[in-house]
């Protein structure tokens, strides 16, 4: 059995829990990826939100395993014993330390505003060769193309850069596909905008984010992401079935 | 003893008489306007209005001071109750700073319970999919209410704290405006009384109240807005109170540097109330006099070219977050007092860097005020806006991190010893943790633009709550527990309570967080199963009512060890705090004599040091 150092401040008490927050920090880190799945993975702008997410648990981890490991170190190692009425080791404080842990902090803070930045243009930028208005109200969905065709689902082409316009009617929603990551609220009178390049074919949902009333929890429209000639042939189908000519758009 | 000479039955008469007279002043202004009589906005408004004068009229609450006005003197120590049984007193006004304390304590913790029960319906619903019992609309309503009544009985709890602490803790024998203090803790009981009117007609914003919802929806709305009005005006006078007390009554050798740490805590929390309660204040009252009078605050009004010129809905939730985030930390500041209080009794050792966690206190509220528009990273703002609030909020982890630090640095080395109070204490860093550690990934808006208003938020914020307010109020209640009551609590019973809770709340917390990454949004009232987050449901229910269960054995064991309970003594704790040096329970008007602090407030450990002086010792 190891013999622990009577006093607080030798180097073996650090040595061994600087052991113990390195094996912490690993188990701990993969368990939060474990219990944490991210289910924004079918966009281009889906990819920068995963990334900073897993960056952000390994910090987690470190961090949750620094000051728990130190804790419980401390709870177990510097219990009272029994029979013993001495009081704790009389020191008030260091200044060293705390100004350690107030610039390292710091330093972390403007790292992660610079990371964090950058994922936010990341996440947020795109192209417009495909461009919808998608209109929120209470509690449904109608998807408006520039070329006059109305739908009651959301359909884009894969890999294809899509500006999706957002209003509101009567009160605010927000637009929420989870697989493709962002969210954008729709705020009556205003127009807000999203760029989504979804990057996967497939049916998802389209939820409201944002409270807005009674049926709030079901206000959800579907989205059919398609080959791109699959996307042709629906928008020239819902052309001749809603009667528009495209020669004048 | 007649009913009626209890101030809060009087006041309950007070609130319906002034309801009906409110309503009929109103229907009798319509008619001589020439409208019809009945408008249930304005009715409800007008009626609510003078259900609260009413009501602080008939309890008693500004007996003194309309007395003054008319010259009339009033006896300066109002002492307990004459000719009543001595509970009465906790049931009508009462200036003493510690029966006031008492009031708000308790009364915060029923709310916590009501609203708590609240939780448990809905959990209930949300176990599995599908809607088995509650109707979407009063989910909502339910819904809407556990976030209020949780906060109002927050603000309460916090209030209890403060009043019964920190005259003690600084040695003063009341509150510097002893009559202020009794209004404020007396104006939410009509207040409550109003909120809990409200789901007679629902409402169903949740507790943001965002327009245009919030102006839509039922009349149960104008009910919110007037409650959370009477609330905050509670918070405003009270922390007024809080800081003149502390700034002005401390006593000889007490330098604001030497004061007991949850007094810098609440220093901080009253700072934030004073000033940023007044937003929300404002912000409802808009709400009000738009849904009332048609006033066009933030709904946008078009013309007939199609402009809006009337309001804008996101200004709504500038107001709204300039109060509500900085409200946060009004929960957790003085929660983090707390534990910085409790660490070194039980660690038999100084306070690590009291100077640094004074200020971290003072630097968390100052940042707070900064930060309002991280809660809008969705909402449509202009775009910089993002990265500006990204910035200052990832800022407020530097404080905070100092405390955590600090608190490491107070454990180490030092003689640990855990009753209940203490393992509450360390639950709450525990829970704090998980809170604080969660917060970085709202903060980059990247990531939060994906876990927005998604259960990842809910985990995130439950865990500040509870780690910030929940477990240090229920450390803070079994430690001071003996001091209030004389007697000690049932340990095994503490022990039973801490051991469920904690990993109850744990698991629920991380299970929140999970759910949020699946995609679970907030505040539905149903959910698709393919989400696959039916089994995670499952778990938050079930951790959800062990953490309910293990509050009732705490009531229990409150309630029997009032009666039972081993006799205490001044000072179980061996504090060096000077409320512990005084009898149990304390005496009416706390200190026989003036204290005078003649040392460090955390020296534990220093051999032959006190902290305070009492002049003429030994003869209480």
């Amino acid at each position: 059995m190891l013999k622990l150092p009577q006093s607080s401040t030798d180097r073996k008490h650090f040595v061994i829990v600087g052991a113990l927050v390195v094996i912490a920090t690993i188990a701990l880190g993969f368990f939060l990826l474990a219990i944490l799945p991210v289910k924004a993975q079918h966009s281009v702008q889906a990819e920068p939100i995963r990334w900073l997410f897993q960056l952000h648990v390994w910090l987690i981890a470190f961090l949750f395993a620094l000051v728990v490991v130190f804790m419980l170190y401390a709870l177990i190692v510097f219990r009272k014993r029994k029979g013993d009425d001495s009081e704790g080791e009389h020191f008030e404080g260091n200044t060293t330390l705390e100004v350690a842990w107030t610039v390292i902090p710091l330093i972390l803070v403007v790292i992660f505003s610079f990371i964090g930045f950058q994922t936010l243009r990341d996440a947020t930028r795109g192209g417009d060769e495909v461009q919808v208005e998608a209109v929120g109200f209470q509690w449904s969905w109608t998807f408006n193309y520039p070329n006059g065709v109305v739908s009651q689902e959301m359909v884009l082409p894969v890999n294809k850069p899509a500006l999706i316009s957002l209003r509101a009617t009567d009160v605010i929603h927000s637009f929420w596909v989870v697989e493709w990551g962002p969210k954008q609220d729709l705020v009556p009178g205003m127009t807000t905008r999203i760029h989504i390049t979804p990057t996967k074919v497939g049916e998802f949902q389209i939820v409201c984010a944002e409270l807005c009333g009674l049926s709030h929890w079901s206000m959800v429209a579907k989205v059919r992401v398609v080959p791109e000639d699959e996307y042709i042939a629906w928008m020239n189908q819902k052309l001749v079935e809603q009667n528009i000519q495209t020669a004048s758009r | 003893m007649q009913l009626t000479s209890l101030g809060l039955v009087r006041g309950i008469i007070g609130y319906f008489v002034g309801l009906v007279i409110g309503m009929a002043v109103v229907m009798i202004s319509r008619l001589a306007l020439g409208m019809s009589a009945w408008d249930q906005e304005a009715g409800w408004v007008g009626g609510i209005v003078f259900a609260t004068i009413g009501f602080m009229l008939a309890v008693g609450s500004m007996t003194d001071w309309l007395k003054w006005t008319r010259g009339v003197e009033t006896p300066f120590h109002h002492g307990p109750p004459v000719g009543k049984p001595a509970w009465t007193r906790y049931f009508s006004v009462d200036y003493n700073h510690k029966v006031i304390g008492i009031q708000y304590g308790v009364t915060g913790f029923l709310l916590l319970i009501i609203g708590g029960s609240f939780a448990l319906v809905f959990r209930a619903e949300l176990a599995d999919s599908g809607i088995s019992f509650l109707q979407p609309g009063t989910y909502n309503t339910f819904l809407s209410m556990h976030a209020w009544v949780a906060l109002a009985s927050i603000l309460l709890g916090v209030g209890g704290m403060a009043n019964y602490l920190v005259p003690l803790m600084i040695g003063a024998e009341d509150m510097a405006f002893p009559r202020l203090n009794a209004f404020a803790y007396w104006i939410n009981v009509p207040a409550i009384i109003t909120l809990m009117i409200s789901m007679l007609f629902g409402w169903d914003s949740g507790w943001t109240a965002y327009p245009p919802l919030s102006l839509r929806g039922p009349v149960g709305y104008q009910m919110v807005f007037w409650a959370i009005f009477g609330i905050g005006l509670s918070s405003i006078l009270g922390s007024l109170n809080l800081i003149v007390t502390m700034l002005t009554m401390r006593p000889k050798g007490m330098t604001l540097f030497r004061m007991p740490i949850f007094c810098w805590a609440i220093l901080a929390t009253s700072i934030i109330q004073l000033t940023a309660t007044q937003l929300i204040g404002l912000a409802f009252l808009m709400l009000s006099f738009e849904r009332t009078l048609g006033m066009p605050f933030f709904n946008p009004l078009y013309n007939a070219l199609g402009e809006n010129i009337g309001g804008q809905p996101l200004l709504f939730q500038h107001l709204f977050w300039f109060y509500s985030h900085p409200a946060v930390y009004v929960f957790v500041l003085p929660g983090l007092g707390i534990i910085s209080e409790l660490l070194p009794v039980f660690a038999r050792k100084p306070l690590f860097g009291y100077r640094w966690i004074a200020l971290s206190s003072l630097a968390i509220a100052l940042v707070g005020f900064l930060v309002w528009g991280h809660h809008m990273f969705t909402s449509g703002y202009g775009e910089y806006l993002r990265v500006v609030f990204m910035i200052s909020t990832l800022l407020v982890a530097v404080p905070t991190g100092v405390k955590f630090f600090s608190w490491l640095g107070t454990l180490w080395g030092g003689r640990l010893t855990f009753p209940t109070p203490m393992l509450f204490t360390l639950g709450a860093i525990s829970v704090f943790l998980i809170g604080g550690l969660s917060g970085p990934i709202l903060a980059t808006a990247a990531t939060d633009l994906f876990l927005h208003d998604s259960y990842f938020v809910v985990g995130h914020f439950h865990a500040t709550i509870f780690g910030g307010f929940v477990f240090p109020f229920f450390a803070a209640i079994y430690y001071w527990y003996p001091k209030i009551t004389g007697r000690m609590y049932n340990e095994t019973l503490g022990k039973i309570h801490f051991w469920l809770m904690t990993p109850g709340f744990w698991v629920m917390s991380l299970a929140q967080m999970t759910a949020g990454t699946m995609g679970m949004r907030r505040r539905i009232a149903d959910y698709d199963p393919a989400l696959g987050v039916e089994p995670v449901h499952m778990l938050i229910t079930i951790a959800g009512f062990v953490i309910a269960f293990s509050i009732l054995l705490m009531i229990y064991n409150l309630f029997t060890s009032a009666e039972v309970g081993a006799l205490a003594g001044n000072n179980p704790w061996r504090s060096r705090s000077p409320e512990w040096q005084i009898p149990s329970p304390v005496p009416e008007h706390s200190y026989a004599r003036p204290i005078t602090v003649v040392g460090e407030p955390y020296d534990y450990g220093l051999a032959g040091s006190t902290y305070v002086a009492m002049a003429g010792a030994g003869d209480d």
